[in-house]
């Protein structure tokens, strides 16, 4: 009787010694099996999120998109050998609408910020961008330094969601801040001189400037922030974010992303393929 | 009825040269003060594009014909709802009362933007969830595949496109159901009361006594209300679903050409809704002759 008992005690014992390792080992063959990578070979398919923000991406005259951005989601899908979806979401939205699994991944210009970080998971940064102003002459026509803008009487205007928008609040508390949902209206408001000042990610306040010379101008050269920009993915998926990563790294070291950022950024032979 | 030719008095006038003189100071003033530069030459390839030879609508058409897709979807929707709704609003078993007012409530009592971000987050997951439409989709036959681009949207945004109907059909719905509760209600209490006596069930007292007269009521608001819904669908933008003021926040964020975009739009939009009240003055017409 107690022999059987100790035979049936080490038996069990057994089993669940050899258990332990093969659930883990099936724990990870379900997760990389669930992870988005492998659904997204599976549906032959990469929906990428993101939102219209010249020059990252952006729609041409035919109706296609075009841009920074759409060239790393392709040049992204043609190296996965997917075919490639895209997904033009609102801004505001476009965290909630990857976390509902409306595509796979935000390839937007999107800064790396904590807050984010919170909800979602960051690639390796693959650019930097940095915050710069643009204000109106008509009613901005005397700012001339960051100390400036940081005076009460003075209107900000940037983009609901953005790191400007965040910035603005920490930068320049003493301003008024007022937020937009597409950087159109926030342009459009410094045209007509209702706001003072607008905060942009780079280049869009000197390209403005540059086109509009008799209405905006740039109080202070270049970027007042440094942001790296990532690929933002669901929380909890390690094989999908490593995939990134490497190819982040891989496109970094041969040159091509600083070669399409030249492109896209440094100069403007792109700008009649939109109108 | 008889349409007495209409003679213009002074006060039309003045009005006339009241709003034609706004417009003026309006363009006006975007010229000199904010001097805008007019760039309207650019605006009709994003209706029409040339390919090869072949004029094919761009995006600006492509989105109205969305926005007209939704709007019919919809509007189908929240007449079946409507009717439903409406009819157990006049019921005589509290349940069905208690229901349909409950939905009424809600809906009525809610801002659009609110509904469809609480059915784009929640009701769309779900539809992925179980029925998995979009990989669906994905593995039917190629005419079925271009029969539902015709009639829905493109297959890959079909999810969203279902979500967008939903929601707009159960928002229009509860406004139908209003209209057809007082349409039936309108009918006077004698109408039930005769029917009855004469030994028509309760269905068929609805059905051949009391319905055909609430039609006349019902009809002219309900028109108003398939045009609401066409102006409503554009509250859909929010969510990404790629209809007419979608694509032209879309197309205003890439080229900045902000007040052609939204006079174009507006255009669109008129074109379509005045093409609804024209219809729906006709049907009114034929009703009215009827009797």
């Amino acid at each position: 009787m107690g022999k059987s008992v100790l035979k049936a005690v080490v038996a069990l014992l057994l089993v669940v010694a050899f258990c332990i390792p093969a659930s883990a080992q099936n724990l990870m063959s379900e997760l990389s099996k669930e992870s988005v990578i492998s659904k997204v070979i599976e549906r032959n398919k990469l929906r990428v999120g993101f939102s219209t923000f010249v020059p990252w991406a952006m729609k041409d005259k035919n109706g296609d998109f075009i841009g920074f951005e759409i060239d790393v989601m392709t040049e992204l899908a043609k190296d996965l050998g997917v075919e490639i979806e895209f997904v033009p979401t609102t801004w505001s939205g476009i965290i909630p609408a990857l976390l509902a699994d409306k595509f796979d991944v935000i390839i937007g210009g999107m800064s790396v910020t904590t807050q984010r970080n919170l909800k979602v998971n960051f690639s390796a940064p693959y650019d930097y961008t940095g915050i710069g102003i643009l204000a109106s002459l008509k009613k901005g026509g005397d700012i001339h330094s960051l100390e400036d803008v940081n005076k009460e009487g003075v209107i900000i205007v940037a983009r609901i969601g953005s790191t400007p928008a965040a910035a603005a609040k920490q930068y320049f508390p003493k301003a008024a801040v007022r937020l937009f949902e597409k950087e159109t209206q926030c342009v459009q408001e410094l045209m007509t001189g209702r706001a003072t000042v607008m905060l942009a990610s780079a280049p869009l306040p000197a390209f403005k400037a540059y086109e509009f010379p008799k209405k905006l101008f740039v109080p202070v050269k270049g970027t007042f922030t440094k942001e790296p920009i990532a690929f933002a993915l669901r929380k909890g998926d390690p094989d999908t974010l490593n995939v990134l990563n490497n190819w982040i790294r891989i496109k970094q070291d041969s040159g091509w992303l600083k070669a399409r950022k030249d492109y896209w950024f440094e100069g403007k032979q792109w700008e009649n393929m939109l109108k | 009825m008889q349409h007495k030719r209409y003679r213009p008095v002074l006060l039309d006038y003045i009005l006339l040269a009241f709003i034609g003189g706004s417009i003026l100071y309006f363009f006006w003033k975007l010229e000199n003060e904010l001097q805008y530069e007019w760039r309207w030459a650019t605006i009709p390839q994003f209706i029409f594009k040339n390919t090869n030879g072949t004029w094919e609508p761009n995006f600006l058409l492509e989105g109205l014909l969305t926005t007209i897709r939704l709007s019919i979807w919809a509007t189908i929707l929240a007449s079946v709802v409507g009717v439903v709704m409406g009819l157990a609003r006049v019921s005589q078993s509290c349940f069905a009362r208690m229901i349909s007012r409950t939905y009424v409530e809600v809906v009525r009592n809610m801002p659009p933007i609110v509904l469809i971000f609480i059915s784009y987050f929640f009701l769309s997951a779900q539809l992925t969830r179980y029925f998995a439409l979009d990989t669906m989709v994905q593995d039917l036959p190629s005419w079925l595949y271009s029969a539902i681009s015709i009639l829905f949207n493109k297959p890959s945004q079909l999810t969203q496109f279902v979500t967008g109907v939903i929601t707009l059909g159960l928002y229009e719905g509860a406004y139908i159901t209003e209209i057809v509760r007082g349409g039936v209600n309108s009918v006077q209490r004698g109408q039930w009361e005769a029917s009855a006596s004469l030994g028509f069930s309760r269905f068929d007292q609805l059905r051949l006594v009391v319905l055909p007269q609430a039609l006349k009521v019902i009809i002219p608001p309900l028109a108003g209300q398939f045009i609401s819904t066409i102006k409503d669908s554009a509250i859909l933008s929010v969510i990404s679903i790629q209809e007419l003021t979608f694509q032209g926040l879309e197309l205003m964020a890439s080229t900045y050409l902000v007040f052609e975009i939204w006079i174009t739009i507006t255009m669109m939009y008129l074109v379509l809704t005045l093409g609804c009240s024209v219809l729906s003055r006709r049907v009114e017409r034929a009703l009215e002759w009827k009797n």
